[in-house]
């Protein structure tokens, strides 16, 4: 197969002690959608916040296109085109869409100050792709509905071409109507070519977005496979269990039972 | 454990090494002081020490960083090295009062140093707070017997802002009563701060349309604000104002011309005295035979106690000379800025 | 999709009039509100000290004459300063308790280096002295704010305790630095910038250009942001809503102006002023009410028509207006402003977009220090001294006004000139009672009950908006 976009070889990182990431590795390929699965506590999160620059890892290397990266904030992340989506939401509830589409990167006058008014206007560009009816552009984030703070999120993360677009449970605040919309928005990122990680707690969030599964438990990954080669219910096996079955490429944290 | 015990050692080592002496030096004179926090008491200590050793005596003291507990536990330690006269400046003086008794019942005799506490036996010296007043009152009578007059008065919480003003009133009474002088702004002033002092006298100066002939300001510091205000409407210099506390840069507007008066309490007249009257008493001498010595009964609880009540030297124009020659100010501290031939002192 | 983003509209044409007055011209109706406030204390003391002693302002008092406002102005001028930097403090959900001690402390700084060390160097009143001096001050209070930021940053101490012990700990620098004692006089250019001499007066023709010139920016942004809408074609606001905009930012501009240079010069400055510069004085009939001056026989007397000069803009009201015209330029218009209130908003969030926010905290920190060098400089140049009780309390002025001016003290909301609006309300209750020679302790008791009432009805306000 190809070089994978990105790929994070070996990844361990410990709080106080406790090794919230053991010895993890995972990869993505362009046009590839990747679900990472796991208990709460898993690791998951973890490990995509150390990809996105929130976290430094105390071991372990990144590469991006076959090329070592060095990621040590998240400044370095969108650098490489590294995007992310955080389950917090991550915005600034005091300031308006389009202040936190461009926070960090905002478009400046000649005259070196904020450019609001062009600013707004790529905002209602994207935004209108993503959620035509919006229209609270002038307003603080704080006063929109869940949907319209998930497309500002999302509209965040596209708004600068990403390669890699990392979603830390995109649908978790969103009703059924607002979640089919998001499935659609990233089957248009696929075909883009963007990879995309893909974090759920979630197993049916996942299964039929994903091209591939990983997952995680205490820690280390048990198992990564193609969604066409497992079950649900195998897949579910991996989480409570740790039990890799014969469709899946077994990792450090599988059940020795099972190797 | 052995760092403890060497520590025992060196302090009791050091103990015996101060007895020793004061047994060597004839009497032993102890200030336990209430602060240093202000730079006027470093004045008043040096005064003290110099004359307790010109006398052959020694001298010891404490500092209680301006605490009441820390006051008391300083004159206990006093009390153990048994001085012969214990000069107290009482942080609070109603919470001394006992451990004034433990130095009478030790048998040493106590001075109640520039703050009253109320003990019928001790001494107490200090200057004439409400003279203070007086004297400014008959300054300003002296250069302004007539006109409009405003108080700029201390913070509210403090009792010697209240002191001061009524010692102005008993000077003042008949004039106010005649109607030769008028009250048009009488203010306190937050924290007896400058910048506060300069706000009140510039509303009074808009209130009354700069008809304002003579400013009574109860220090220095706030002086400064009300000459401020004065010149911004280019009346400083004619009209006076006073003040009091000898600051340097007060005495340096009376020399420009732009103060009138600072009433100046010379802390080493004070410490001299008081150092004096402490080594009469180790002598043995009677109270009564010490100079100066006088009944006071103006405390809180009117309690009689013996006192030396120092009259405080008005600084004006005519003898800045004083305060240059007490070593208070330098000359060209006095004279920065002064038109060669307007102040005597100055040349 | 959602209900609530198809249901705005700008104004429905059925709402009366004022909403639709406010809706078009978007006018922050808060501040509406805060300048009616200040409109309605300035007349009550007006009439109240009228009532005492009748005098020439609006409603026959003391309080709304030019003489009264131009004090006010210059009063509240220190504080002012202060506060702008204070509401990006505290919207970055920081707070600097330090600010009054700073204030202390760098203010005696500056003035032992001009009266104990430049004066006897290089002699009294060398140029290079007040230049020394103010550079002293700005880079002294940076650096202080900058230590305040680091330690509350990278140290990891909360801002309120970091501030706290500067507030404690740096009064005591300035008692020691100056010994305790009162440093005047200052250097004779160093206290013009404090607004007391005539110096630092820029007179009716100056202060009429500045005021042209302040009309032309202000119809000039207006028009920019209307270009800007144009260029993107957004929708824009009705052409007489941009046209009442422009109209009621220059005529606050014109009225200020109009008033500031009504107040003559005091009598005895403009007597000195003719002396000095030989000016002749011209002959007229003596009016002891009169501003001007004139010859009577021989004698200089006060008369209506004379010798007269109008004061026009001080310095320290110039250097307000244009810290308040740069701090609201900074919050509004530059990657810094919208940095802080993001981290003001989310701190994580903006950790998560780049931004350092532990620097920006250091950034904060410092240009709070550097205001309050700036107030330093004007506090001590208009006392024409420094004393190490120059400034204590002034921490608490300064919140009080950010917090009138409705900055939220849990972060992320709050704007310069709502501050500054607060400092101006703030010192206008301390002045009128001092006018009306209210006792110091019923000033406490007013400022403090202000205080919580403004942020009362703030609240109320703000639940209404909701």
């Amino acid at each position: 197969m190809a070089t994978p976009l990105v790929e994070m070889r070996d990844i361990s990182i410990a709080f106080g002690g406790i090794k919230a990431v053991d010895h993890a590795s995972v990869e993505v390929y362009p046009g590839e959608v990747m679900g990472l699965l796991g208990h709460n506590g898993a690791g998951k999160s973890t490990l995509i916040k150390i990809l996105s620059g929130a976290y430094r890892r105390d071991q372990g290397k990144i590469f991006v296109n076959g090329e070592e990266a060095h990621i040590e904030n998240p400044r370095d992340a969108k650098d490489y085109g590294i995007e992310t989506i955080y389950q917090t939401l991550a915005l600034a509830d005091n300031v308006d869409a389009a202040a936190n589409l461009f926070l960090g990167r905002e478009i400046m006058t000649g005259w070196g100050t904020l450019d609001d008014a062009a600013m707004e206007a790529k905002a209602r560009e994207v935004m209108g792709r993503l959620n035509p009816n919006f229209r609270r552009f002038k307003e603080p984030v704080k006063s929109l509905s869940g949907g319209q703070r998930q497309s500002v999120a999302i509209a965040r993360a596209i708004l600068f071409e990403a390669r890699i677009l990392i979603m830390d449970e995109p649908t978790a605040a969103l009703g059924p109507q607002e979640t089919a919309q998001v499935g659609e928005l990233i089957k248009q990122l696929k075909a883009d070519g963007i990879g995309i990680f893909l974090i759920s707690h979630d197993i049916h969030d996942v299964f039929d977005l994903a091209d591939r599964v990983c997952v995680m438990k205490n820690g280390q990954v048990v198992g990564t496979a193609k969604t066409t080669d497992v079950t649900k219910d195998e897949v579910l096996g991996m989480i409570i269990l740790g039990k890799c079955p014969p469709g899946a490429v077994p990792g450090p944290g599988a059940m020795a039972a099972a190797a | 454990m052995k760092k403890f015990a060497t520590a025992i050692l060196a302090g009791v080592a050091m103990t015996m090494a101060l007895s020793t002496v004061a047994e060597a030096a004839g009497k032993t004179i102890a200030v336990s002081w209430k602060t240093f926090q202000e730079e006027r008491w470093k004045t008043d200590e040096a005064a003290i020490k110099a004359a307790v050793e010109a006398a052959g005596d020694s001298y010891i003291s404490t500092d209680a960083q301006g605490s009441a507990q820390k006051q008391a536990a300083d004159i206990e330690g006093l009390i153990s090295q048994r001085p012969d006269v214990i000069l107290v400046v009482a942080f609070d003086s109603d919470a001394i009062l006992p451990s004034i008794k433990a130095i009478s019942d030790a048998g040493i005799k106590s001075i109640a140093y520039d703050v009253q506490f109320e003990d019928p036996n001790a001494l107490y010296i200090t200057f004439d707070n409400i003279g203070v007043g007086r004297i400014m009152a008959e300054e300003i009578l002296k250069v302004q017997p007539e006109g409009n007059y405003a108080f700029i008065k201390g913070d509210k919480g403090d009792p010697n802002a209240t002191f001061l003003f009524q010692g102005m009133m008993e000077v003042l009474k008949p004039s106010l009563d005649s109607g030769k002088i008028k009250n048009v702004c009488e203010t306190f002033t937050d924290g007896w701060k400058p910048d506060n002092a300069q706000r009140n006298m510039e509303q009074c100066l808009t209130s009354t349309d700069n008809k304002v002939d003579a400013v009574l300001s109860e220090n220095d510091g706030m002086a400064s604000g009300v000459v401020a205000a004065l010149e911004a409407q280019g009346l400083a210099g004619t009209v006076p104002v006073t003040g009091q506390d000898g600051d340097k840069a007060a005495i340096n507007r009376v020399a420009l011309g732009t103060q009138t008066v600072s009433v100046w309490k010379n802390s080493t007249d004070l410490g001299k005295v008081a150092a004096e009257a402490a080594i009469a008493l180790a002598n043995g001498d009677d109270v009564s035979s010490i100079k100066g010595v006088a009944k006071f009964s103006g405390g809180k609880n009117g309690v009689e106690m013996d006192s030396i009540l120092l009259a405080p030297t008005p600084i004006t124009k005519d003898n800045i000379d004083v305060a240059i020659e007490a070593g208070h100010i330098t000359k060209e501290e006095a004279c920065a800025g002064v038109k060669a031939g307007s102040v005597p002192a100055c040349g | 999709m959602s209900k609530e983003s198809a249901s705005t509209p700008a104004a429905a044409p059925t709402k009366p009039l004022l909403s639709r007055f406010l809706a078009a011209t978007e006018i922050d109706t808060r501040m509406l509100g805060m300048v009616a406030a200040l409109f309605a204390i300035w007349c009550a003391f007006d009439i109240y000290s009228g009532f005492l002693r009748p005098n020439t302002g609006l409603f026959g008092g003391a309080f709304l004459t030019p003489r009264n406002l131009w004090t006010l102005l210059v009063q509240t001028s220190s504080i002012a300063v202060m506060t702008t930097g204070m509401v990006l403090v505290i919207v970055m959900r920081h707070i600097d308790l330090s600010v009054g001690s700073m204030l202390s402390l760098v203010a005696v700084a500056g003035a032992v280096l001009q009266v104990f060390i430049l004066g006897p160097a290089i002699g009294v009143g060398h140029p290079a002295i007040w230049i020394a001096a103010v550079a002293a001050c700005l880079v002294l209070g940076t650096l202080i704010g900058a230590m305040n930021g680091f330690l509350t940053a990278y140290a990891q101490i909360p801002a309120f305790i970091v501030t706290l012990g500067g507030l404690i700990a740096y009064s005591g620098v300035a008692f020691l630095l100056a010994s305790g004692v009162t440093i005047a006089p200052m250097d004779k250019t160093y206290k013009i910038i404090g607004g007391g001499v005539p110096e630092s007066w820029l007179g009716p023709t100056w202060s009429w250009a500045l005021a042209f010139v302040a009309c032309a920016l202000i119809i000039l942004a207006v028009a920019n942001g209307r270009r800007q809408r144009k260029r993107f074609g957004f929708q824009m606001r009705p052409v007489w809503a941009e046209a009442v905009l422009a109209t009621i930012g220059s005529a606050a501009v014109l009225g200020t102006t109009a008033v500031l240079t009504s107040y003559p010069w005091p009598f005895g400055l403009i007597r000195q002023y003719a002396a000095d510069n030989d000016v002749t004085i011209p002959e007229g009939v003596e009016n002891v009410n009169g501003d001007a001056i004139c010859m009577a026989a021989d004698r200089i007397v006060r008369c209506t028509e004379g010798l007269i000069y109008y004061t026009g803009y001080a310095a320290p009201v110039l250097v307000a207006l244009a810290v308040g015209a740069a701090m609201s330029f900074i919050a509004t218009r530059t990657k810094f402003g919208r940095y802080v209130y993001a981290i003001g908003g989310n701190p994580e969030a903006a950790e998560l977009a780049g931004i350092n926010t532990k620097m920006m905290t250091v950034k904060v920190f410092a240009l709070m220090g550097f205001l309050v060098g700036v107030s330093s400089i004007i506090a001590s140049a208009r006392l024409d001294a420094a004393t190490n009780a120059l400034g204590q309390l002034n921490e608490l002025f300064v919140i009080a006004s950010a917090v009138i001016g409705g900055t939220s003290l849990a972060g992320g909301i709050g704007t310069i000139y709502g501050a500054l609006l607060g400092a101006l309300m703030m010192q206008s209750i301390q002045s009128g009672m001092a006018l009306l020679n209210l006792p110091a302790a019923f000033q406490n008791i007013v400022v403090g009950t202000v205080l919580v009432f403004a942020v009362f009805v703030d609240q109320l306000y703000r639940r209404r908006v909701k």
